[in-house]
């Protein structure tokens, strides 16, 4: 019946309208119908009220106008500017282009079928498809009555997030036990546990103190002297003791190494691009200079803040100096080393590099994933589409610079670089580094550079201002190329900040993104940098979702300390030194990991922090302290990088890889073809930031662990430092392995069991080697790699 | 994690020597890990009663050409047309169409579902490998055994549950967002022989494995004594037990690649080390391959992918197709053969097919290179519950589409999971605030017409 009706309808106003003979006007008075709706074409005028209006009338308007009962898809159709705003779908048109608007696909039920009962006559469509190649021309003028956009909805589900609210500055908490404080921050544990009537574990042991103490500040163990030495300063005076060797090692070069690490896990750094979809992942020559950059800001203690805009917008500060010049440029490298997807068949390239780019600020800065906004509205978090469009304004205006991609103009177009001014820059000779596996295929296919720079020119990957900057458009359902309106540069509105920084319409807005970062009201940026500083010394956070402080993450389980660390942090300059120092020299931190079985039960999550966690070394770690057992370590900063001279797809170049005994954030980290030395023990894929890494436990990795070359050569060089000392007699000899592996002294047991060990090893392998010396080397090493392989070499307490 | 203690869910997870991954950080399980958090390897019950225990996938990268091997079209009308240019036959009580390139195969054909409305999304090999195997084109995703495994865990814990025998790149048998655990264990990678090909540090000469023995002996006793000493700690206990399996996987696995206990007879069946080498058709010593993948079906492997290539004949169709085929036929006819007489057929689900399909070439033309179609290609399978001997859906005359019983990779994907008991929609990972699945947001539909 309804349908009869429509259809009843549909003939008659088309016998109504078909009197008047118009003639369609083309899209050259596009620009005026769009400049000024009210001065239309006469004749634009009459085709719109014959052809158009009454079908909308008819057939829209009982969903889609103010008299509908319910709005269809939120879309209005009624007036001008409904339609233009579109509904929830998206804008209804893109103007002068009626294959990509909504409304025609609609039309011609592709994908949406509108009007719903049935498709209107061709000849209606085809009118249709007229109004929108001529700009849309539009006499309605009402007031815009639009449905409520979803930004005010989405911001109002959540005013109550507590990541959102200003950082506070709590009081410090009233303990009955004051005197076991060290620290301010003490306090606040301390309050907690109290009021959970829980006492915390005894105090870690120098020995263990120590140990902790040099991995989590610097990655690597203490030699035995080292421990012996702490061990008597300690026992002269206690915490002075602790403070000194703090100290020491916050001001030892091999801080950065470490720290930097951490940094370079949540910048996602990789030296290659990574698969691009399509099998192919060019290297990335320059990328080490960035991974330089951030060791030696962690080294020079560069404020957080400061830090910040050097990576976001370094570029455009002021330098004193070609070597300030230099470093502030590297420094925007964090937002050139991003892993992208082909650009073959790919017309959302563009946005796919700018996505890359919020992705890694919004993630690692404020702990939020910006990025599901590309196409809808964040579904739980207070982040609008538009936020995300007015955030991909600046890197939009933002040119980003990668390099040659192995030339590879299917997977990324060439860019230039940077070319470094200073003089003092390493360049790493062409000989140096791996030989690729040249491939005649690949060849054949390269393109000629563009950029050609002469040899020996220091080159840097990283960002600058576009020409002419501009602002984004709504990529509907974040298609390139289904455009809604466009979005001013900005940031996220959800962020209550009193003095947003005005972006100049010559400007990206990168340096505005980083005083905004910065800004003292950010409610985010000081409390995430804390939060995972934490992390990487208690081995869980406070917020123990590092890198989700939205509705999905997990709340603070300490939020009035995390607010006094953040006040703190802020407050006392960014100094990333300063909170390390005041978190390690606070009581809480130096707790024992071992506890009683009443505490554990009572918390066994630790999340009271009763007691420290104990935490099994990563891959870095774990290989720099074999290289340090065996005495093979080099404490020097190794130099570039094994791929600094090979522009080439790392998926056909064969192995990139040489072995150096350089500490392991020295190892080339390709994407997608990591280090072999690291990559059983949960390396991060580095595509995306990563906060916490995984932890696993797989069987694959105590095949590395046995039968691994890495190992397997370590043990051998070990075993016979240990035996270049003539003098030693095998007791001796057991006693220097476990002081050099483990840090002790084995016990008369343990002394026996490796002798055992060494004595039925040497009769097994009898008929295996005749040859006594080699022989003894192989039982050596075989108690050698035995030690590197044991849980308490791996874990530290 | 949720508010029960780490020994506890060390017993949860029970399985005694099974893969334990304590991983902290992998995000909230939806279905198989369960609340315990603990992304593990042991065995678990499907969600629906099960078919198939597990899956063997013969990927046939580079398009196969689906009308010179299974979808028959020969020409009609007065005016000739693209259609098959080989000569096919009727094969077996089914009376099923196979070409004359196949002849081992069409031994077989009582065995198999031919689905000739396979459809995909894009004609492009990378991206419609990728979404094959993942279901997503572009971007990182699980697949397809990843997500078998994270549903199912495995029923040999001396072995990997998810084994790729000879895959093109890792991003086919990556867990992609799912734990570590459920990535797949490469065999042969890329332009690696795989005559030779075997699994990572698996093996080392450098001391005699009783050497190993005592060493390992040594390690543990030493790791048990740190352990004793701090019983709050499980990742100790799943460090011992994992140095445990791993030893095991060293004793275990060579055994498994070794194929010298395989009679000479049972070797020639398979073409082992026979491979062809023709333009296109590169050597992957196929034979190798499907009894490797027999022989990981018998230690209860969940999910075995064997790879040839590349069927893209641009060029030259006639001659590499044929030596595509021809280094393909008897090792699956010799896989199915095996599999049927050891009584493993009905539990294990094979599937053969590749990214897309190709249009057809006019007979007697002198044209001999052909392009790529996603638009209609065949695929089949055989065993784990799918009716034998049966053509299911259709392309036009020249088969340039698919017309009837269409089937597109989601809706194939829905349909292996649910011979294995796991239903598309429920298997899911929840990371961060998304929920993801193999079928992604538009879902696959069952194919009920093929479930016998």
């Amino acid at each position: 019946m309804r349908k009869r009706i429509t259809l009843i309808s549909v003939v008659c106003w088309f016998l109504a309208i078909s009197f008047y003979v118009v003639e369609p006007v083309w899209s050259a008075k596009k620009t005026a119908a769009k400049s000024d709706h009210t001065k239309m074409d006469p004749r634009q005028r009459v085709f719109f009220e014959n052809k158009i209006r009454p079908v909308l009338v008819k057939k829209c308007y009982s969903c889609h106008s103010s008299e509908a009962e319910e709005l269809g898809g939120k879309l209005r159709m009624d007036t001008r500017d409904g339609m233009r705003e579109g509904g929830e779908s998206g804008p209804t048109f893109v103007e002068g282009r009626p294959n990509e608007s909504l409304l025609i696909q609609a039309l011609r039920y592709d994908g949406l079928e509108m009007p719903p009962d049935e498709p209107l006559p061709e000849s209606v469509i085809s009118d249709f498809v007229t109004w929108v190649k001529m700009g849309v021309p539009d006499p309605r003028v009402d007031i815009p009555l639009i449905a409520m956009k979803p930004t005010e909805e989405t911001v109002a589900a959540n005013p109550e997030l507590w990541s959102f609210q200003s950082v506070s500055n709590p009081e410090i908490p009233v303990v009955q036990n004051e005197g076991w404080c060290f620290d301010r921050l003490d306090q606040f544990t301390l309050a907690r546990m109290e009021a959970a009537e829980l006492t915390p574990t005894h105090d870690a042991s120098p020995v263990r103190l120590v140990r902790r103490l040099y991995f989590d500040l610097i990655g690597l163990p203490p030699s035995a002297e080292q421990v012996d030495s702490f061990l008597v300063d300690y026992q002269r005076r206690q915490q002075t003791a602790v403070a000194a060797l703090v100290d020491e090692l916050l001001a030892s070069p091999h801080f950065g190494e470490r720290w930097g690490r951490h940094w370079l896990d949540v910048a996602r750094y990789g030296e290659s691009n990574g698969n691009d979809g399509l099998g192919r992942n060019p290297t990335f020559p320059q990328a080490w200079r960035y991974r330089d950059y951030v060791i030696q800001a962690f080294n020079n203690d560069v404020p957080y803040d400061r830090f910040l805009t050097e990576q976001i917008a370094g570029d455009l500060l002021p330098a004193a100096s070609p070597e300030e010049r230099d470093r502030t440029l590297i420094a925007t490298g964090f937002l050139a080393i991003g892993s992208k997807p082909a650009k073959a068949m790919n017309v959302n390239f563009d946005m796919d590099v700018v996505d890359d780019q919020i992705n890694v600020v919004s993630t690692a800065v404020m702990g939020l994933s910006v990025a599901c906004a590309r196409c809808h509205d964040h579904k739980h978090d207070p982040i609008p589409t538009a936020d995300y469009y007015a955030l991909a304004g600046i890197f939009l205006s933002t040119e980003t610079m990668w390099g040659f991609a192995a030339n590879q103009p299917l997977t990324a177009p060439e860019t230039p670089l940077y070319v470094l001014k200073s003089k003092h820059h390493y360049v790493p000779p062409p000989d140096s580094g791996a030989q690729p596996r040249v491939d005649k295929h690949t060849l054949s296919r390269k393109k000629k550079p563009k950029n050609v720079y002469p040899p020996g020119t220091p080159l840097a990957m990283g960002v600058r201002e576009k020409k002419k900057p501009v602002d984004c458009k709504i990529n509907i359902k974040g298609e390139s190329k289904q455009l809604g309106p466009s979005v001013p540069r900005g940031f996220l509105s959800t962020c209550n900040i009193l003095q947003t920084p005005k972006i100049e319409a010559r400007q990206s807005g990168r340096l505005q993104l980083a005083q905004w970062l910065t800004s003292s009201e950010h409610p985010q940026t000081s409390r995430v940098m804390v939060n995972r500083i934490w992390l990487h010394l208690f081995g869980q956070a406070l917020v123990r979702t590092p890198d989700d402080f939205g509705v999905y993450g997990e709340p603070p389980t300490h939020p009035a300390l995390l607010d006094h660390l953040a006040t703190r942090f802020r407050t006392e300059g960014w100094s990333i030194k300063q909170l390390i120092r005041s978190i390690v020299l606070s009581r809480t931190y130096q707790l024992s990991s071992f506890c009683d079985e009443q505490l554990l039960e009572a918390d066994p999550e630790n999340k009271l922090l009763c007691r420290h966690n104990r935490r099994r070394l990563d891959a870095e770690s774990l290989r720099d302290s074999i290289l340090a057992a065996s005495g093979q370590l080099n404490r020097e900063p190794g130099l570039g990088s094994s791929i600094a001279n090979v522009d080439e797809l790392v998926n056909k170049a064969g192995n990139l890889h040489l072995p150096h005994q350089h500490r392991s954030i020295y190892l080339c980290l390709l994407r997608h073809s990591e280090p072999p030395e690291l990559s059983a023990f949960d390396l991060p894929d580095s595509t995306k930031p990563v906060g916490k890494r995984n932890e696993t436990t797989l069987p694959t990795q105590s095949l590395f662990l046995i039968n691994g070359d890495f190992l397997i050569e370590q043990g051998q060089l070990f075993a016979k430092d240990i035996l270049a000392d003539p003098k030693r007699d095998d007791a001796g000899r057991v006693h220097l392995v476990y002081q050099r592996a483990l840090n002790r002294a084995p016990e008369s047991s343990e002394l026996e069991r490796a002798l055992a060990l060494l004595q039925e090893v040497d009769k097994e392998l009898k008929t295996e080697i005749s040859q006594t010396e080699l022989r003894r080397v192989t039982v050596w090493a075989t108690l050698c790699q035995a030690l590197l392989n044991t849980n308490e070499f791996r874990y530290v307490d | 994690m949720l508010g029960i203690s780490r020994r506890e869910m060390l017993a949860s997870a029970s399985c005694g020597f099974g893969y334990l991954a304590m991983s902290a950080l992998c995000g909230k399980h939806s279905f198989a890990a369960g609340a315990s958090g603990i992304a593990n390897l042991s065995a678990r019950a499907p969600q629906l009663p099960a078919r198939a225990k597990r899956v063997i996938f013969l990927c046939m990268s580079g398009g196969p050409a689906q009308l010179d091997t299974f979808d028959f079209k020969p020409q009609t009308g007065k005016k000739k047309h693209p259609g098959s240019v080989f000569n096919f036959a009727q094969h077996g009580e089914s009376g099923l169409w196979v070409s004359e390139l196949l002849p081992e195969t069409a031994k077989h054909v009582d065995k198999l579902c031919v689905l000739n409305g396979m459809h995909a999304d894009i004609t492009n090999h990378a991206q419609s490998f990728l979404q094959l195997h993942t279901g997503d084109r572009l971007r990182p995703r699980p697949s397809l055994g990843s997500w078998v495994v994270y549903g199912l865990g495995t029923e040999n814990q001396n072995v990997p549950g998810f084994i790729s025998i000879y895959p093109s790149k890792p991003s086919v048998y990556s867990s992609a967002l799912l734990p570590p655990v459920y990535e797949g264990t490469p065999i042969g990678l890329n332009t690696t022989n795989m005559s030779t090909a075997t699994i990572n540090n698996i093996k080392s000469d450098h001391v005699p494995v009783a050497v190993k023995r005592r060493q390992l002996d040594f390690v543990q006793a030493m790791n048990r004594e740190h352990a004793t000493r701090r019983p709050d700690d499980a990742r100790l206990d799943a460090v011992i037990q994992s140095m445990e399996l791993g030893f095991r996987m060293q004793m275990a696995a060579p055994e498994l690649l070794d194929l010298g206990q395989e009679t000479k007879s049972t070797l020639a069946r398979y073409r082992v080390g026979q491979g062809k080498v023709a333009g296109t058709c590169k050597d992957s010593d196929f034979g190798r391959q499907c009894l490797l993948a027999r022989r990981f079906a018998e230690a209860g492997v969940r999910f075995i992918e064997v790879n040839h290539g590349s069927w893209d004949q641009h060029k030259n169709h006639r001659a590499d197709l044929t030596a595509n085929c021809e280094s393909t036929d008897a090792p699956i006819a010799a896989l199915l053969e095996d599999l049927e007489q050891r009584g493993l057929l009905d539990e294990t689900l094979v599937v053969w097919g590749g990214e897309f399909g190709r249009p057809g070439l006019v007979p007697e033309d002198k044209k001999d290179s052909t392009g790529h179609n996603a638009r209609g290609f065949t695929f089949w399978m055989a065993g784990g519950g799918i009716k034998r001997g049966l053509a299911y859906g259709k392309t036009d005359e020249t088969g340039a589409r698919a017309i009837e019983g269409k089937v597109h990779f989601r809706d194939l994907h829905a349909t292996i999971l649910h011979q294995l008991g796991l239903q598309h929609d429920k298997l899911t990972f929840q990371q961060g605030n998304r929920e993801f699945r193999l079928t992604g947001t538009e879902g696959g539909k069952v194919v009920k017409d093929i479930i016998a």
